[in-house]
């Protein structure tokens, strides 16, 4: 079964936002939620890089470890969903999550914030695929239908990659050994930072530890 | 065949759009210092590692706001790492220790009744009552009574019920509970904020430290020995729960959960991560204070629940738990304890100690 995964190219990246209005047209979002967003660093200077984020279907998730009402689950395809007829409104997802993902449709008086929204990795909820109920509640649910989010598939740059973990991640390194850049994303120096003094910077082709 | 020629249009589009931009250019930099530098950095990074791209993923990991079009707070923050911490905490030690805290307080209360039972008084009922507590007093004491107990029960279901009611009851009908159970808390709290207020002045006066609560302290009030020790109108014990129960958690629990309650103020996720620590921890220091004080209001000690429910003691009661008390309402120094004084109170009638 494959293991559904968000991949974000931030050397390809244009900041359209393309993704965000997909979604929300796809998806029917509330007013207020967006369940994706592009953020851009370095903005206006050398360097600037944009990110496309949403829910990144986490295996171990913050947002089901802390929820109250245990209104989370993941389906066999490794996408992080959550049942809005369960879910009380406490926001404590909204705390845990580093990502930003769980929105509420208000963030009113006395902790009022109504049922959380987020991304679904176009995958509907709990209800029947393709039933009217899921989509009013949770959006379209494309994955039942044999497609990609729509996010990742109206990408114009495709840098924004989503689907079956092995087979962006083999695309990515291929655009990663093509460019001879970036291969640090795969390698020592992202996961221990700084490359010893003196060194060479990661070899071009094939020097990574993919 | 084609490639050189799309080369040339391509070079002179090029070449257009930098001759185009070319003031632009000439005025982009400088024009915030900070920005500047980090261009230079940016350049500096080119140079010395061409092909490394590790400030940039430094920089998503580092929660730093960034830059979006996406209106909302804190929509420009890639990654905030802080949330972790907080959970940790919260599914970690706050709750381990709160919980298996109250479990060991609830066993040791239990413990404690079954040895000595209901404390009894040693002289007989005079059947003559003072005063203990006017209507006002005992209509704010019931009100933080009722509304603490809905905060203390609702809390716990929204922190343990996950692991507790939830595989007893199911999932929907625990649900409902929760849902009861968050707006429950909500509501009241503010209203409990309220009763502390009003508690602290109603109180204040008579809780204030005295020399002989030392010497009370010093024997644990005779908890554990034949006779109590003599005290004001509250004893050293009941002076505790005053100031660190009601005042400083009252007041520390209220603020954090005002933080919690009123997200309508763009407070940030780390604002209320810290809020919900601190929430959590002090409230159950709170509710565990509050477990101590219940029992001893209710049936950890005859007529201490009547003193709250019609506000009348018996004089011998009077004598026995607040000897000073007792002896400067004999001295006429508290006529108010005599006002409106019905003979034997039905209820100690009818249960004599």
């Amino acid at each position: 079964m494959a293991r559904m995964k968000f991949l974000c190219d931030a050397e390809r990246c244009i900041a359209c936002n393309g993704c965000v209005t997909a979604c929300k047209q796809e998806n029917d979002v509330p007013w207020g939620v967006n369940r994706r967003r592009v953020v851009t660093m370095n903005v206006g200077v050398p360097g600037e890089r944009s990110i496309s984020v949403a829910c990144m279907h986490c295996s171990d998730a913050p947002c089901m470890a802390v929820c109250p009402v245990d209104c989370f689950y993941h389906t066999e395809e490794g996408v992080v969903l959550h049942d809005k007829d369960l879910c009380i409104g406490c926001g404590y997802c909204f705390y845990a999550c580093p990502f930003g993902a769980p929105q509420f449709p208000q963030s009113g008086a006395f902790g009022v914030r109504g049922k959380m929204d987020k991304c679904t990795f176009c995958a509907g909820g709990p209800e029947p695929d393709g039933s009217e109920a899921e989509f009013k509640k949770y959006g379209r649910n494309r994955l039942a239908e044999g497609k990609l989010p729509a996010c990742a598939e109206m990408c114009s740059t495709k840098a924004l990659l989503g689907g079956d973990g092995d087979t962006i991640a083999d695309i990515y390194r291929d655009r990663v050994l093509r460019r001879g850049k970036g291969a640090e994303v795969w390698g020592w120096a992202t996961a221990y930072k700084l490359p010893p003094a003196g060194a060479k910077p990661p070899a071009a082709n094939g020097g990574t530890k993919s | 065949m084609r490639e050189p020629i799309v080369r040339a249009v391509t070079a002179i589009f090029a070449a257009l759009l930098i001759i185009g931009s070319g003031p632009g250019f000439a005025q982009s930099p400088a024009v915030n210092p900070a920005i500047a530098e980090a261009a230079k950095a940016e350049q500096k990074q080119q140079v010395e590692q061409p092909l490394n791209n590790q400030p940039v993923w430094s920089e998503v990991r580092s929660g730093v706001p960034q830059w979006t079009s996406t209106l909302g707070r804190e929509t420009n923050v890639l990654i905030q790492p802080q949330g972790e911490t907080w959970r940790a905490l919260r599914d970690g030690w706050v709750s381990v220790w709160a919980g298996w805290a109250l479990v060991v307080m609830l066993v040791a209360i239990g413990v404690f009744y079954f040895s000595r039972g209901t404390l009894q008084l040693h002289e007989p009922l005079t059947g003559r009552n003072l005063r203990r507590f006017t209507a006002w007093e005992r209509a704010i004491h019931w009100a933080s009574a009722i509304s603490f107990s809905i905060l203390a029960i609702s809390g716990l279901v929204i922190v343990f019920g996950k692991n507790l009611l939830l595989p007893l009851i199911g999932y929907t009908l625990f649900s409902w509970l929760a849902i009861l159970a968050k707006n429950l808390h909500n509501f009241v709290g503010p209203l409990f904020i309220v009763c502390v207020v009003l508690l602290f002045f109603t109180f204040v006066r008579d809780n204030l430290w005295r020399m002989h609560d030392f010497t009370w302290i010093r024997h644990f009030g005779g908890l554990f020995s034949a006779r109590d020790v003599p005290s004001g109108r509250f004893n050293a014990g009941e002076k505790l729960w005053f100031w660190g129960g009601l005042l400083v958690c009252g007041v520390v629990v209220g603020a954090s959960g005002l933080i919690l309650d009123f997200p309508n103020f763009n407070q940030t996720r780390g604002t209320m991560q810290i809020a919900n620590i601190v929430h959590l921890s002090i409230a159950s220091l709170f509710m565990l204070a509050g477990l101590g004080h219940i029992y001893m209001g209710t049936i950890g000690m005859a007529g201490a629940y009547d003193a709250m429910r019609t506000g009348y003691v018996d004089e011998a009661w009077a004598k026995e738990h607040h000897e000073y008390w007792y002896n400067d309402i004999k001295a006429g120094k508290i006529p108010e304890a005599l006002e409106g004084m019905p003979d034997a109170s039905p209820d100690l009638k009818q249960h004599p100690a």
